[in-house]
Parts: C-alpha cells; sequence; structure tokens
C-alpha cells in the first residue's frame, strides 16, 4: 500500500495540466491497474465484478478496456468501501434531488489528504497560489462538522486553502430557507473592493439568492478582481430559461467583473478531489492524476472529437472506496483529445446535461407488482 | 407526420373521424371471407424487401394468414361465422355484429402492436379509431402502405382511421373514448389507468391488455442434452432478441432446473454462443442512454450483491446473460438482459410466480412433467405456456382473453316455439 501511495503522490505532484496524453498514460494505466488490484484484494464483491469484465484488466491496453462500475453503485449504505469501518473519518453525500438516494463516499484519511492536494493544484493552475478572502453564498451549517458532509460542504471547504479570511453571506429564516445578508455582502464588497477576492455558491444559489435579487435593484457590488467559482449544475436555471451566456453576464453584472472571471466547474463527490473548471475557452480540462472518457451509447465505446456520450470520470485519487473508474449518467462532448488553444495539455471537454431518465411505457414495464396494487 | 397518420388537433377532429366510421360501419357490412382475402394479400406484400425485415413483421405475417386465422374465427364467433351464416344453438340461433366503432390504444414500444389490436377489431366487422404512438409512426406508415396497397377498393382501409396527437393531450383522448363503442388498450400501468378513466360511454367494451412479463424454463433433461441444447439457446435467444426484451411476452428469467453436482458452465457457453450469433444476425442500430446505463447497473448490481453469481456480457451493451441461484424474480432491466437462476425443482420455482407473468416459455424433456407445469402455471395467473422460441407468435385468446368475440355483440334469435305468437302446430 505504501509503495501504491507514493505512486499516487508522485503523479499529484506533477504540474495538472503539462502531460500530454501519451506522456501520461503509460504511468497512470499501470497504478490504475495496481489499484484495481489492491481493490479486488479488499473486497469479494468488487473482485467478483472485476472477474468477469469481459476483457482481462492486466492484459488491457489502454484505460478505457479497463472495468469501471456505474456511479449509482455508490448509493450503497453503508457505503462500499475498501477500508475498516473504523479507518473511514468523513462520509460525503450527493446532493440528490428530492426522492432519490445519494450517493454515500467513505473516505479515510489518506484519501482525504489526497482530495484536498488535488482540487488545491486544480484551482491553483486558475487562480495562482494566492490567499484572498473567500465570499460563500451560503450559510456556514452547509460545511456540518461531523463525520457526514454534503456536495456543498465539500466545495466550499475544498477551497477553503484559498482563503485569507472566510465570510458567509447567506443566513436560514425561520423557515430554515435561505436568505441573503444584505448588510454583510455590501460590507464585504466595500471592505475588499479592489483586492483579489474569491466567491463560491453552488450554481443555483449564487443565482437565485444573491444575483437575481441584485440585477433586480441594479445593484454592482464593483469588485473587478474578483474571480466567482460556481458548481452544482444547471437543470434548475434551465427550467428558469437561464443558459450559460445570460448567467455569466449577469453574476458579471453585479459583481462588476469580466465575465471571463466567472468561472462554472464540473464536479461530482464520488469523483473526489477531481473538479473541472471552464477554461478561457469554454472548455473543462482533466488534470494528470485523472481522466474522463466520453463512451457512445450504443457500442460503450470511447468517442472521439466532436462526439457526445456518456461520461466515464477516471482517477487514481481514491484508494478507500472504489471510484476509480466510474461510469456516470452525465452527457459531455469531446472538444478534442489535447491541444486545446488556452494551453492545458489532455482531454477537453464540454458538459452537456443529464442522461434522460427512461421513460416507462410499453406493455413489459412492469411498476409495481400485482400483489401490492391490491 | 405522414399522410396515411392524421394529426389530430383538436376534439372536432375526431368526433368527424368517428362520424364517417360509424356511417360507414352502418352502411357498408363486410363478409369475413372479404377480410381474409385481405389481409392474406396484405402479408404477402409484407414480405417485400423493403418491410421483411422491419421489428415484428414476421410475427404479423404469420398472424394475418389465412390459416391462422380461420381456426381463431371458428373458434370463438362460431362454424358458419366465415360465411355469415347463423349458427343453431337450440331453439335458438346466435350471429356475430361487429360492436361499431373501436378505439385502439397501443403501447410505443411494440411496432407491430397498433396493426395487431386493429386487425382483431375488423374481423369483427368494427371500424377502427387508431391513436399511432409517436414513436410508431413511421412504421405503422411503412405497414400500412402496404395493406393500403393490398386493398384497392377500400373494403378494410375505409374502416380505419390512424391518428396521432401528443399523449398528454386528455382532450384528445377523452375526445376519442366519447366516439367509440369498444376499446383495446395496451401497454404500462400509467397509460392503461390513464386511459381507462376516460369517459366511455356506458355501453363501451374495454379490453385491457397491462403491463406484464414472462419467463421461460427449462428442464435438467433439455439443457443437459448435447443434442438439443443449442437448438434451445437459439429459440431462447430469438425470443429475447424481438422487440429488444420490451414485449410483456419477452422472457426476463431462464429458469434452470439444476440437479445435484451437474454443471451448467456448458449450457452458459451455448447460450453465449447463440446470443453472439442473434446479435450479429440483428444488431441493435440505436439506443438510449439510460438504457445503457440501467444495463451496465443491472451487470455491476448482480455481481457485486453475491459473489457466487456470476455474468457473461461484451465490452459493449449488446446483451447480458446473468447466471445465479433463487426463484426470485429480480426487476427487469429488457435490453436483451437474461438472467439465469438456477433451481432445484421447477415446480417449486413455478408455484411463487403470479399473474404477473404473461407467458411462461417452456423445454421439459417429460411430457407428463410439462402437463403439470402448465397447469400448475395456469393455477398461479400466467395465461400463456408455449414452447420455447415461440413466446411471441400472437395468437387468441391472449392475456386470457379472446382476441375476436370481446369486439363484437353475439345476437341470439330465439325463434318462437308452436303456439306462441298465435301461430298453430
Amino acid at each position: 500500500m505504501n509503495a501504491l501511495e507514493a505512486r499516487i503522490d508522485e503523479l499529484l505532484a506533477v504540474p495538472p495540466y503539462s502531460l500530454s496524453p501519451e506522456e501520461r498514460e503509460p504511468a497512470f494505466l499501470a497504478l490504475l491497474k495496481d489499484e484495481l488490484e489492491y481493490a479486488c484484494n479488499r473486497s469479494a464483491a468488487y473482485r467478483n465484478y472485476v472477474r468477469h469484465w469481459p476483457i482481462d484488466p492486466r492484459a488491457a491496453p489502454s484505460v478505457a478496456d479497463l472495468p469501471y462500475l456505474p456511479v449509482s453503485l455508490l448509493k450503497a449504505d453503508p457505503p462500499f468501501a475498501l477500508v475498516d469501518p473504523h479507518a473511514i473519518k468523513k462520509i460525503l453525500t450527493s446532493s440528490s434531488t428530492t426522492g432519490q438516494v445519494p450517493s454515500r463516499i467513505a473516505l479515510d484519511s489518506p484519501t482525504s489528504r489526497r482530495m484536498s492536494k488535488a482540487v488545491i493544484a486544480i484551482a491553483q493552475d486558475f487562480l495562482g497560489e494566492q490567499r484572498r478572502p473567500y465570499l460563500v453564498a451560503d450559510v456556514p451549517s452547509s460545511v456540518a462538522q461531523g463525520p457526514a458532509m454534503g456536495a456543498r460542504g465539500a466545495a466550499i471547504q475544498g477551497l477553503m486553502p484559498f482563503a485569507s479570511q472566510l465570510t458567509y453571506c447567506m443566513n436560514p429564516d425561520d423557515d430554515g430557507n435561505l436568505r441573503l445578508d444584505r448588510d454583510k455582502l455590501l460590507e464585504f464588497a466595500k471592505a475588499h473592493r479592489d483586492a483579489p477576492v474569491l466567491v463560491y455558491g453552488f450554481t443555483y444559489i449564487l443565482w437565485q439568492y444573491l444575483v437575481k435579487p441584485l440585477l433586480a435593484e441594479s445593484i454592482s457590488l464593483e469588485m473587478p478582481n474578483v474571480h466567482v467559482l460556481h458548481s452544482g449544475g444547471w437543470k434548475r436555471l434551465q427550467d428558469e430559461a437561464v443558459d450559460k451566456a445570460s448567467f455569466n453576464s449577469g453574476v458579471a453584472q453585479v459583481f462588476g467583473c469580466a465575465a471571463d472571471r466567472v468561472i462554472d466547474f464540473y464536479g461530482m463527490v464520488e469523483n473526489v478531489g477531481v473538479i473541472y473548471p471552464d477554461c478561457a475557452e469554454g472548455n473543462k480540462h482533466v488534470p494528470a492524476f485523472a481522466d474522463v472518457i466520453v463512451r457512445d451509447p450504443l457500442t460503450l465505446e470511447p468517442v472521439g472529437d466532436g462526439k457526445r456520450g456518456m461520461v466515464q470520470v477516471c482517477s487514481v485519487l481514491p484508494t478507500s472506496f472504489p471510484g476509480h473508474l466510474l461510469l456516470t449518467e452525465d452527457v459531455a462532448e469531446i472538444v478534442a483529445l489535447d491541444g486545446c488553444r488556452c494551453g492545458r495539455r489532455g482531454t477537453a471537454f464540454r458538459f452537456v446535461g443529464r442522461v434522460p431518465k427512461a421513460e416507462m411505457r410499453g406493455c413489459g414495464n412492469i411498476i409495481r407488482r400485482r400483489e401490492l396494487a391490491r | 407526420m405522414t399522410d396515411l397518420i392524421r394529426n389530430a388537433d383538436s376534439p372536432e377532429d375526431i368526433t368527424s373521424a368517428a362520424a364517417e366510421l360509424r356511417r360507414i360501419v352502418e352502411t357498408a357490412s363486410i363478409t369475413l371471407n372479404q377480410s381474409l382475402e385481405v389481409f392474406e394479400a396484405w402479408g404477402l406484400a409484407l414480405g417485400q424487401s423493403d418491410t421483411a425485415d422491419l421489428p415484428g413483421v414476421p410475427f404479423l405475417r404469420l398472424w394475418l394468414r389465412r390459416n391462422t386465422l380461420e381456426p381463431i374465427i371458428t373458434k370463438e364467433l362460431g362454424p358458419g361465422a366465415l360465411n355469415g351464416d347463423w349458427m343453431e344453438d337450440g331453439r335458438a340461433r346466435l350471429k356475430a355484429y361487429p360492436v361499431g366503432i373501436v378505439g385502439h390504444w397501443p403501447a410505443g414500444n411494440i411496432e407491430i402492436q397498433p396493426l395487431l389490436s386493429m386487425t382483431c377489431a375488423l374481423l369483427g366487422g368494427n371500424a377502427c379509431l387508431v391513436r399511432i404512438p409517436t414513436e410508431l409512426s413511421d412504421v405503422t406508415s411503412q405497414l400500412i402502405a402496404k395493406l393500403i396497397q393490398s386493398d384497392r377498393q377500400g373494403i378494410l382501409t375505409s374502416r380505419i382511421y390512424l391518428l396521432s396527437f401528443d399523449h398528454e393531450r386528455l382532450d384528445l383522448h377523452r375526445a376519442m373514448a366519447q366516439s367509440v363503442d369498444g376499446a383495446m388498450i395496451w401497454g404500462g400501468e400509467e397509460a392503461v389507468s390513464t386511459i381507462r378513466s376516460l369517459p366511455f360511454p356506458p355501453w363501451a367494451r374495454l379490453a385491457v391488455f397491462g403491463p406484464r412479463i414472462s419467463v421461460a424454463a427449462m428442464d435438467a433433461a433439455c439443457w443437459s442434452d448435447p443434442a438439443t441444447r443449442e437448438a434451445l439457446c437459439r429459440r431462447i435467444a430469438r425470443d429475447v432478441w424481438q422487440f429488444d426484451q420490451q414485449a410483456c411476452s419477452s422472457p426476463q428469467v431462464l429458469f434452470l432446473e439444476k440437479k445435484n453436482g451437474e454443471s451448467t458452465s456448458d449450457f452458459v457457453q451455448a447460450l453465449w454462443t447463440a446470443f453472439e450469433a442473434e446479435n450479429r444476425a440483428h444488431p441493435r442500430e440505436a439506443i438510449e442512454g439510460a438504457l445503457t446505463s440501467a444495463i451496465c447497473q443491472a451487470r455491476a448490481n448482480w455481481l457485486l450483491k453475491n459473489e457466487t453469481n456470476s455474468a457473461v456480457f461484451p465490452a459493449t451493451p449488446d446483451w447480458t446473460i446473468l447466471v445465479g441461484h433463487g426463484s426470485e424474480i429480480p426487476q427487469p432491466t429488457q435490453g436483451k438482459t437474461l438472467t439465469v437462476l438456477e433451481v432445484p425443482d421447477l415446480l417449486a420455482a413455478l408455484a411463487r410466480l403470479d399473474g404477473n407473468v404473461q407467458t411462461l416459455g417452456l423445454a421439459v424433456a417429460d411430457p407428463e412433467k410439462e402437463i403439470a407445469i402448465a397447469s400448475l402455471a395456469a393455477s398461479r395467473g400466467i395465461d400463456r405456456i408455449v414452447p420455447l422460441g415461440r413466446m411471441h407468435v400472437f395468437g387468441a385468446p391472449w392475456d386470457g382473453v379472446d382476441l375476436l368475440r370481446i369486439m363484437v355483440r353475439i345476437v341470439r334469435h330465439l325463434r318462437p316455439v308452436d303456439g306462441e305468437h298465435g301461430r298453430s302446430a
């Protein structure tokens, strides 16, 4: 295990977007194979899955041939872990919508440490190393102290290393709904008007509770050196017919900054430590310690430039749960397998949306068993 | 939308179409022989290269043959029905008459279902108002074009009105329901419940073919015999492949009777070979991402939940064989995902089935045992027990219901005895 950890750390130490796919693949593939073997030794169930994979992982010529797990398999409770229960330090939960079962991700200390290092490495590439005042468009209770943490909390905490000072600008009202603390926000803006500042919020929360009300009153916070990061998906905004361009423009207007300082990042708690911020070209990039494969739903083969398909995330970071190779229910488009004009090496892609839910129809679809209907 | 399927925009579109159908059904009667002639010609036309390979067409052609339909007509409507004769019944005589206009609400997953449903009502002399699900619009147009080509005089086509509208347009569903004298309703639970609750006239006959699944079963003598194994595996593969395993008659599970110590590995290998061959012959041309995702989940779930479970599948989502033990039917995945469950005793396993199961595809070497299994399955709620390879062959009764009789009125003419009505002896 120590040797494995050392190799993970080695890859984690590489500047995240410095390697071409050819330079990265051999070490990445070898490490993933060894991690798979480690995971198989830790879990008989996982071993059974890998054993039945149509391609022998040891002989797999590429990362795309290795056995991937559908991300929904991480919804198990207790969480699907590769470590003993006493070694689990934190359980991350995904932000599932009402009625859905959230993913539960078991983190031990080493995985947790690597997760923090990875987020810092990625964010530094976009923000620089400097610490700065950090404004969070959320309530403090989102980062609950305890063994469980949600996706919002994980994202807020992941950016803490960039903070010189932390300010939350939302409060819960009597019904537990979010409410903007306008005085606190304006005070923060006044105090840090010309300074480099970091702002983070879930996409919908940022829009609904901060940007939309201030836009309606034509208020500008006049913070030209701000970086506004947001994540969490677009579904609710799409329902309100807010597209990315209008979102960026609205946020930029409220903060008084250029629209290219508004950075959307894609991430999921199951893909611990890996976030995918938009570059200046509007693309998302894969760091050296991870990969993204986009698969054609008809063949499950990886697609090439300009093609869409189902997203598989790959990462060498986790050792506490089998999250190395996960087939998600997201759809993305490969922009280029290398050579984005922003200068970052490796795969560049764009997030498209979710795989549409299966429509229950037809005479062979039993929704509930007959005895329950009686 | 095509010319053959009319887009309905308002309730009036539907009521005026129904009025025209009613005029035709009340003024122009047709004989069963005329209908059978048209069907026979239609079946031949469907064999042309542009339609022969469309999903389900072999079953539709088989159904349209005179040899298939005549016995069903005779059984359900009486021996004289083919010639339009009354059937003697003691002092009375009986004859089938149409109920009038029959509305059809087929499911969106079976390409030939609108036409199968429609033919049942046409054989009763009815006119048909058929809602074509949007996703079946193109294929239905291709198939109905062959009927038009085969029915130059419009004997049957004048009695058919195919229409399309958004499934959420309740006003149009309502207008359709209010216009008909009978309804044949097919599909999933939600669709069936919605259609059933429409304001049909109080006299309307409703035939509901709701959501069900199907299973297959083989006894040890069949699967362990190298002489029969491969042929049986090819038949199961055929049953799994049709309609992408989404039909109510598609097998989701194969119960394999396993006696002490026998290994099923040769059988699984033969099934694998049969699935690969069927996939080469009939490759999937498109798939929804949600189904791919469901297939990947089914594979992983199966192998992770029990370390004694095994599976065979390619790197593609083309097909999946999940192998395990026990008689509990897992939630169907569809998309050519067959769960093979080894059981020590077929009778004990099948005793646990219920009316959710429509069809049991069987391969049992011992005829007495086959009869015992069929009787048990029937008592548990299963409506069709057929040999493997024939699970989708459409025939009457279906879902335990006569297909022609339900959409006709059997008129009884009781003749007066001597002395009645003043008649003298």
